[in-house]
Parts: C-alpha cells; structure tokens; sequence
C-alpha cells in the first residue's frame, strides 16, 4: 500500500503543473467537441488531435492525451441526451433513458447527473487501476517471447469474435492489420518485404497514419450519409445544471454497483465501453422496483451505464499500458500514442519510466475532475457546438486530420496512404467489416512477429514451445473460449428453450 | 453481387496474392533462411481460408436477399459516394500542392474545395470565412505555439 502511495504521489508531483492543468483542460474541451459530433467518438479524437501533442514532450502529451479521451467520452453523451445521436457506441445507452429526460424538461438533471456518474465511476476505477497496476506488470515480467505471442493471440481473438454475426469479418479485419503491420524493412533479417521498390515503404506504414485514415477519414466517409438528413434542433438554453436530492438517493446505488462491473468488463479485451453500458443498464432494470419506468426518462436508466462507461474505459487502459496489448480500438489509438512518443507499454514501462506510468494514472485522477467541473457549468456553452452544423465540422476534422499527419511524418507521401486507408475504412464500413481488430493488428502486429520468431529461436525451431508451460495453455485455452463463446451460448440457450 | 460478397472475394485474392509474395520473398543470410517468411505466409493462408468461408456464407445470404433491400443498399452507398469521391480526389490534389505553393494555399484550395462539395454553394460566405479561418489558425497554432514547422510559399514565404 505504501508503494502504492509513493509511487502516486510521484505521479501527481509529475502531472499537477499549471501547464499540465491547462492542457488537459484545452484537450478535455476539444475532445468533448470531437465527442459530441455525431458518429465520432473518443478513437477520432485522439485520432484527430494527436498529432498536436507531438511536440509537447512525453508526460504534458500524455495527459493532454487524457484530457482528449475524458473529453470525447464526456462529448458523446452530450449528443446522446441533447439530439438522441451518440457520439459513439459507449454512449448509446445514454439516449434509453437520457434523450426522453431532456424531451420532458429534464435535460439540466440529465447532463448533470451523466457527469456526475461519469465522474464517480471513473474515479472509483482509477483507484481499482493503482490497486491493480503494479501486480498484473509485475505478472507479466514472468512472460516469454511464447507466451507473449499467445496472449497478443488471446487478445486479437477476442476482439475480433466480440459477435458472432461478424466473427469472420473481425479476423479478416485482423489479420488485414497485421499484414499492413509486415510491410517494410524486416529488423531482424534485413530483407525488404511488400515495400514494391517505394523507397518511402522501408521505414513501413506509420501505424499512426492508418489510425487517422480509419478513424477521422473513415468515420467523416461514413458520415456523408446523413449530412443531407438535417440538423437535429438541440436546447442551448439551460436552468441551473444540477440534480435534486431525490435523483441522487435513487442513483447513488447503481452507479456504485456499475462502477465495478464496468471496471471488469472494461479491461477484458474485446468488450469495452458499449458493452459495459449496456449489461449495467440491463443490470438496473432487472433490478429495478419498476423496470417500466426505464425507457422513459428513468434517472438509473442514465446514471448506471454513464458510470460503467467511463469505468470500462480506465479498465480498458490496463492491459495496454501493463501489458502492452490494447483490448479496444480506443485504447489502440492511445497505445499509438505512447508509442509516437518513443515509450513502450508493457511491465517494463512501470518500472524503466515510473514516473511516465504513474502521471498518466494520476492525470486520469485529474481528467476526470476537471471535466466534471468543466461539464456542469460550462455544459451550456459547450453544447453550442451542436447548433454549427455537422456540415462545417466534418471539413474541419478532416483539415486536422490531413495537417496532423503531415506533424508527425513530414512526409506528403502519407497523404495519398491516408486516402487509400480511408477508403479501406469506408469500404470495410459498408461491407461491416469492423475496424478496431485491424488498429490492433497495425499496433501490435510487429511485436507479436518478433516475439513468435523469438520464441521459435529459442525452442530450435520446434513449435512445441508454444505449450510447453502452464501460462501458454491457459492462453491457448482462452483463445478457444473467446472464438467459441458466441456459439456455446447460442447452443446453451436453445437446448433451455428445448427443455422449457 | 452485393459489397459483402465482394468483401469475401476481396479477401480471398488479398490472401492469395498475399500469399504469393511472401513465399516468394528472398530467404534470410543469417538465421533459419525461412524465418522472415513463416509469420507472414501464415497471415497470407489465413486469410485465405477466411475470405474463402465469408464469400460462401454470404453467397449463400445473397440468394435470400429481396431485390428491394439489395437496391436500397446500392443506393445509400451511391448517395454518400459523391461527396467521397469529391474528397479524395481533393485530397490528392492537395497533396500534389502542398509542398509546391506551401501550407496556406494549398490548405485554403483543400478545405475551400470539400466545404463547398460538403456545405453547398448557398453557403459561401460561411465556407470562406471557415476556409481562412482555419488555414490561417493552424498555421499559427502549429507553428508559434506548439512549433511544428509547415512548409511556406516559397516567394512570399507564408
């Protein structure tokens, strides 16, 4: 425990500067912009305004990073409750119970008591994650190159079958990522592969570059089919924002119940934030004295899965900053962003960059207060952004995207790469083919090479390392079950009917 | 031949042609010769075998889908792909500019081209002054405060 303190107390000395608070503030409030348009969430946000943190240094990019991802959760909500148009799958079920608030007048209790979950649930799992960081890095440090590769395996797999209805498009997604991730100069061989003599393809394809192809330019693309639907009119005039003592007794309850749970399913891989939500919403309603109720402006109904939401997303950060595999698309960008910053995510960063680690935890602390405060009273400013039109926002984002990708590689070559990516993405998109397994595959995809040519060096060539030790079979067995799990259950549920 | 089809055909020639390179791909000096080739033939085979089990199970869908919902498909695809199509090729002409008459120039032409296809031509005060705004407060942003150089019209140096 005292570790545990000192080592946050580092961590706050690192992030808690007026510059630093001023950043994460600038960040919290473009990202909640980003967030709020329609069909861009957190992913596209740091997508999209990474590229400006790339000369701030590693600890102030870093937290103004986490600003952004905060922000974008906080943003996407917003359009949730407002104009019933999440900003992105995790705020969907923010519009069951938020929208029919804000449609009988309750859109300050709304706003404020999805901040306020928010905030509650991501603190509570912030200190899950400084309870939980140290052991599972220090875990991993036992881990070879073959249970490494294993786990990258488990990992891909349960993102790529999170459906059974697309489990053959996410490993075709998948493995789309890691042969992009093969392109370029081989770093143990030297021999060039798939670069087609481009002299500019030997460095490989910069995972950032494709991270802002699927995410700005891809979701924009996607975007164009409802351009010409209209504007949603969304409330700019608000009372006070806040709640009454009544929707506080009926909440407190629920969200203390979601934080944990979206904490769990938060840092499986594969699940993430939509599915947090959802299972706390259906959680409070089986619960619930009047399950009825919900569905119609119920308060739980909003504040359950906004606590879940934003606690999944800091579980989500655990096995990519401990273990150096992101379990979501979101995560994956921000993996992105560590490694643009010359630092690797893994058991090592905590204990080579203590500092770095343990900032980032103590700038999540920060975020999350400052977007409370930010979100409360300044809701009725910030939601203004809903009344300039998608039409002038869209151009906008895709002006950054193209300005932010030239920031990082100085290269023009990457613009015709972000048009080719973006209409991979946009193509994917209409054949529902899912995205986020492919980012994870371009992140993790050379690591995950090295470390199976590694293992094989070790083991002479025999394949047997791969389940030679306890750890690689738990693995390979899980790997199972992820793919499997969406048929078992199936199966399981018709043999009860059969039964019934 | 509806896009998901495609999608699995798509897969299968990637995982064929895929496949092909990396076994054709020269063997290592030092090491195993075929170690800079296992991870990528996997990939390739494995995305064969997976384009192959999409483009049979969506074939299969394909017979059942009405006519009806399969035009409706085609024709929200159609209604979004003009104003795509706009914007790559803008992209790419911008690309062409962008080191020739430096940032600001070729970034007004770029974001004054897709705001006029995206905003529509009744708007063009609005599409301008977004268009200036924007150039100009980059190029400020990016090169005073966060001091990331973008390339200058090379006479007027702007």
């Amino acid at each position: 425990m005292d570790v545990i303190l000192n080592n946050l107390i580092v961590g706050f000395q690192t992030a808690l500067t007026p510059g630093h608070l001023f950043w994460i503030t600038i960040g919290g409030i473009l990202g909640t912009i980003i967030g709020m348009l329609p069909g861009l969430g957190p992913a596209t946000g740091v997508a999209v305004l990474l590229p400006m943190t790339f000369s701030m240094g590693p600890v102030t990019s870093l937290i103004t990073m986490c600003g952004i991802y905060y922000g974008a959760m906080f943003g996407g909500s917003r359009s949730s409750i407002l104009i019933n148009t999440p900003g992105d799958g995790a705020a969907l079920a923010a519009t069951f119970d938020g929208y029919p608030m804000s449609q009988q007048g309750r859109a300050e209790a709304a706003l404020a008591m999805s901040a306020i979950a928010s905030f509650i649930g991501g603190i509570i799992a912030t200190v899950f994650m400084t309870l939980v960081a140290n052991p599972v890095a220090n875990f991993a440090l036992r881990f070879g190159p073959a249970e490494y590769f294993l786990l990258m395996v488990t990992a891909l797999s349960a993102t790529a079958s999170m459906s059974k209805k697309n489990l053959v498009r996410g490993f075709i997604s998948m493995i789309l990522g890691l042969m992009i991730s093969t392109v370029g100069l081989d770093s143990q061989s030297g021999i060039n592969r798939f670069t087609f003599g481009v002299l500019e393809l030997q460095t490989g394809i910069d995972f950032l570059v494709v991270i802002i192809a699927i995410y700005a330019l891809g979701e924009v693309f996607k975007c164009f089919k409802e351009i010409h639907e209209g504007k949603k009119k969304a409330q700019t005039k608000f009372g006070k924002i806040w709640i009454t003592k009544e929707d506080w007794k009926k909440s407190w309850l629920p969200i203390l119940r979601s934080t944990p749970l979206g904490f769990f399913v938060g840092a499986l891989p594969g699940a993430g934030g939509t599915m947090a939500s959802l299972m706390a919403y259906n959680n409070e309603k089986q619960l619930a004295k009047n399950p009825d109720d919900f569905g119609k402006g119920e308060i739980v109904g909003l504040a359950a899965p906004e606590a879940a939401n934003n606690a999944a997303s800091v579980g989500a950060l655990i096995p990519m900053l401990t273990l150096g595999i992101p379990g979501s698309g979101t995560t994956a960008v921000m993996m992105g962003a560590l490694l643009m910053l010359g630092l690797q995510p893994g058991p090592l960063l905590f204990t080579q960059h203590p500092d770095i680690a343990w900032g980032l935890i103590a700038s999540m602390f920060l975020g999350n207060m400052l977007l409370a405060i930010i979100n409360i009273p300044l809701a009725g400013l910030l939601v203004r952004v809903l009344s300039i039109p998608p039409k002038i926002l869209y151009p906008i984002v895709l002006g950054l995207a193209f300005i932010g990708t030239f920031a990082i590689s100085n290269s023009v070559i990457d613009f015709y790469l972000l048009v080719i990516f973006g209409l991979m993405g946009y193509f994917m998109k209409n054949a529902g083919i899912p995205t986020a397994p492919l980012i994870l595959g371009v992140i993790v995809g050379n690591k995950m090479e090295i470390s199976f040519r590694q293992a094989l060096i070790i083991s002479d060539g025999s394949y047997r390392i791969f389940v030679a030790s306890p750890v690689a079979i738990v693995l390979i067995i899980l790997t199972v079950i992820s793919v499997a799990y969406p048929f078992l259950k199936d199966y399981f549920k018709n043999t009860k009917e059969i039964t019934a | 031949m509806n896009i998901r089809v495609i999608s699995g055909l798509l897969a299968i020639i990637i995982g064929c042609i895929y496949s092909i390179l990396a076994y054709n791909l020269p063997r290592a000096t030092v090491g195993n010769p075929i170690a800079p080739i296992l991870f990528p033939l996997g990939l390739g085979v494995t995305m064969l075998i997976f384009g192959i089990i999409l483009f049979i199970k969506e074939s299969k869908k394909e017979r059942g889908l009405a006519e009806e919902k399969r035009k409706n498909q085609r024709k929200v695809i159609l209604s979004s792909g003009k104003l795509v199509i706009i914007t790559c090729l803008s992209s790419i002409i911008y690309a062409l500019l962008f080191e020739r008459i430096g940032y600001v120039l070729s970034t007004l032409l770029f974001m004054g081209l897709i705001l006029f296809a995206i905003n529509g031509k009744e708007n063009w005060k609005i599409n301008v002054l977004v268009a200036v705004c924007f150039s100009v407060g980059i190029y400020f942003i990016f090169l005073k405060l966060l001091g990331i150089p973008l390339p200058s019209l090379p006479v007027f140096d702007i």
